[in-house]
């Protein structure tokens, strides 16, 4: 009883974050959702009382579209995968750092990138990776590449962007998780007869897969909704749907394809993410209930 | 003489300035249950893990079967280990943590399933193949991790603090149930504890450890009896320490007059003591016994007059703080109606010269410091 009255007391508290996340998320998710389904109107954003697929038809017919899509899973899944690959050793070697100063001089470090705006961190990017940039100007000059490497505007210079984007969110779940493995159960595998890295895959990395979800689940979604990276950094020849959304919108003023096409992005965003932490919810059940 | 299962030879480490284990030599028989018994910050988890693999000795070998070790992975070593948080894999089933060993050496199929049945029926977990080790209680959780670390059949079995988390009375049970389990299986056992009660009740040899020294080494009777120093004699729980100087020997006996100006007989157990060598002597609360003192006194030897101070009722036990002269003396005795007595009373009070320990004072000094 007491602890009904409580509640009561205190849900008032989330009064103004729910008035925020009606006005700027729920109502907005619903005018999209809503204008997908509507006919073309051009430059209008009125919700019409008709109902028609033809956005989403127009969509999965035209090959650029549809290539488009392909483009931001496959730069989604690549930038993932390249994150996992970098940022597990790191996030492993901050949580095994027996100093706990040092540790959050590491963490630190890791976000360091976050404190630059992204455009920002895009456009050092291009002095990096250009073709007089830094890379390329340094090789050349030195007399080690005769032609230039082509680090930008393609696959590669959009991933390397996306990595730099996404890897924070990855490696932090992770040195969690990485940490509350107990060092104990390495050493009793040891005994058992693993060498070091038997014992790091039979042990803790079957443990910190929950961190690895959590992880993979941040890097994908951040980098497949990534818009301004693939543009800048990608080129056009590797387009992804959030130009085409922009395009349809900004440039053509049909915001109800605009709409159906980010509708699109959205619900292959969600498969991934539901698929994930139905795997996820798995293995932690297991290591929550370990703990 | 048969080459010992386990030999330290001058084992030592350091931390920095810190020497936690220093130049500890020791040799461990087959089959025996040898207890490293010491505070906290005495050096035998330290020892233990040079043992394992899991930490490098700065100066010293580990013999394992007359063969030098301590240059090995802990993978190469063939023993087993049990650590006090239990360790059991959380992402393995029972049967999967207790195979992983067996796994590992690519032991058969089905000469794991029989090996692993074999350990669950002799540690009481049967039916539990399938468990998670969260539906499993602590003991049950330990038991996992020492059926674990058996399976493979290693030369020698590491317990650090097995017991330790397990609360007060499972931790009574699974004191002997480890006990005959051990001695079923004769693998020769290096145990880690704090508990002084554990490491005698348990063993075969006890090391006592103090600042990463070697104090002791012995049968729990040895050292429980016969203490060598004031350490010892402190850290097993030896409370009525009373300073003197060796008056008289006769055989085994040797008769110490105390500062306090009582004279007490002891029994000596290891060399003779001089006479006018200054000693501590030790009384074993437990071989007081109490009379009353209108009652006509049965023995000559230390006997002595005193009152009742306080008593402390423990059910089995009763607990007196009595005072001879002016100094208090810690009793332990049977709760019997004979002996009961109310604080006030005065009673007649008689040391067993073999409950009585004396240790030359020189040495005394050397340990504790």
């Amino acid at each position: 009883m007491i602890r009904v009255s409580r509640e009561k007391k205190t849900a008032f508290l989330a009064i103004p974050a729910l008035v925020f996340f009606i006005f700027f998320f729920i109502v907005p998710i619903f005018t999209l959702l809503a204008l997908a389904f509507n006919p073309k109107a051009l430059g209008s954003i009125a919700i019409q009382p008709v109902f028609t697929l033809d956005n989403f038809k127009l969509f999965f017919s035209f090959p650029i579209y549809r290539q488009s899509l392909f483009n931001s899973l496959w730069l989604a899944s690549a930038a993932t995968a390249v994150c996992l690959l970098v940022g597990y050793p790191v996030a492993y070697t901050i949580a095994r750092t027996p100093s706990k100063r040092v540790q959050a001089f590491l963490v630190i470090l890791v976000f360091s990138s976050m404190q630059i705006d992204l455009t920002v961190r895009i456009f050092g990017y291009l002095t990096i990776l250009g073709d007089n940039g830094l890379i390329n100007g340094t090789l050349i000059r030195a007399g080690i590449l005769s032609r230039r490497l082509p680090l930008m505007y393609n696959s590669f210079g959009a991933i390397v962007g996306l990595v730099n984007l996404s890897l924070p969110f990855l490696i932090l779940p992770l040195i969690g998780i990485i940490e509350s493995i107990s060092p104990d159960l390495l050493n009793v595998a040891r005994l058992l007869g693993c060498n070091r890295w038997k014992g790091f895959l039979k042990v803790e990395l079957p443990l910190s897969l929950p961190g690895i979800i959590t992880g993979v689940l941040f890097a994908f979604a951040i980098s497949m909704s990534s818009y301004l990276i693939p543009v800048l950094l990608g080129g056009w020849g590797s387009a992804v749907l959030p130009v085409y959304v922009y395009q349809q919108i900004s440039n053509q003023g049909l915001w109800q394809r605009g709409s159906a096409f980010a509708v699109v992005l959205l619900l292959t965003n969600l498969i991934v993410v539901f698929a994930l932490i139905r795997y996820y919810s798995r293995a932690y059940t297991r290591r929550l209930m370990a703990a | 003489m048969s080459i010992p299962s386990l030999k330290l030879v001058e084992l030592t480490k350091s931390y920095g300035k810190l020497t936690v284990v220093s130049g500890v030599s020791v040799a461990v028989d087959k089959g025996d249950f040898f207890s490293m018994v010491g505070p906290s910050g005495s050096g035998k988890t330290t020892i233990l893990r040079m043992i394992a693999g899991l930490t490098t000795p700065d100066s010293g070998s580990i013999l394992l079967d007359g063969k030098e070790i301590s240059g090995l992975p802990p993978e190469r070593r063939g023993l087993g280990l049990v650590f006090q948080n239990y360790a059991v894999f959380p992402h393995l089933n029972v049967y999967d943590n207790v195979a992983f060993g067996l796994k590992l050496r690519k032991v058969s199929k089905r000469d794991t399933q029989g090996q692993v049945h074999d350990l669950l029926t002799r540690v009481g977990l049967l039916g539990y193949e399938k468990k998670y080790p969260h539906q499993l209680s602590g003991g049950e959780k330990q038991r996992v991790a020492l059926a674990r670390a058996v399976v493979p059949n290693p030369k020698v079995l590491l317990l650090d603090e097995p017991l330790s988390a397990l609360d007060k009375k499972l931790r009574e049970e699974m004191k002997f149930w480890l006990r005959s389990f051990q001695v079923d299986l004769a693998t020769t056992t290096i145990y880690v504890t704090h508990d002084q009660s554990e490491a005698l009740s348990l063993s075969d040899q006890v090391l006592v450890l103090n600042a990463g020294r070697v104090e002791q080494v012995g049968s729990p009777q040895e050292i429980y009896e016969s203490p060598t120093s004031m350490f010892v004699a402190d850290f097993m729980g030896l409370t009525n320490c009373f300073p003197g100087t060796a008056e008289a020997t006769d055989g085994n006996q040797v008769q110490v007059r105390l500062t306090i100006g009582l004279n007490v007989t002891a029994t000596m157990r290891h060399k003779p003591f001089e006479i006018g060598q200054p000693v501590n002597v030790f009384v074993k609360p437990e071989v007081i016994s109490l009379t009353p003192k209108a009652a006509a006194p049965t023995k000559t030897v230390n006997s002595f007059e005193g009152s009742i101070l306080q008593r402390s009722y423990e059910g089995a036990l009763l607990r007196y703080k009595a005072l001879v002269g002016e100094e208090q003396i810690d009793i332990y005795a049977i709760n019997t109606s004979e002996n009961r007595f109310d604080e006030g009373s005065e009673v007649r009070i008689c040391l067993a010269p073999e409950g009585v320990v004396v240790i030359s004072a020189d040495e005394s000094e050397r340990t504790v410091e």
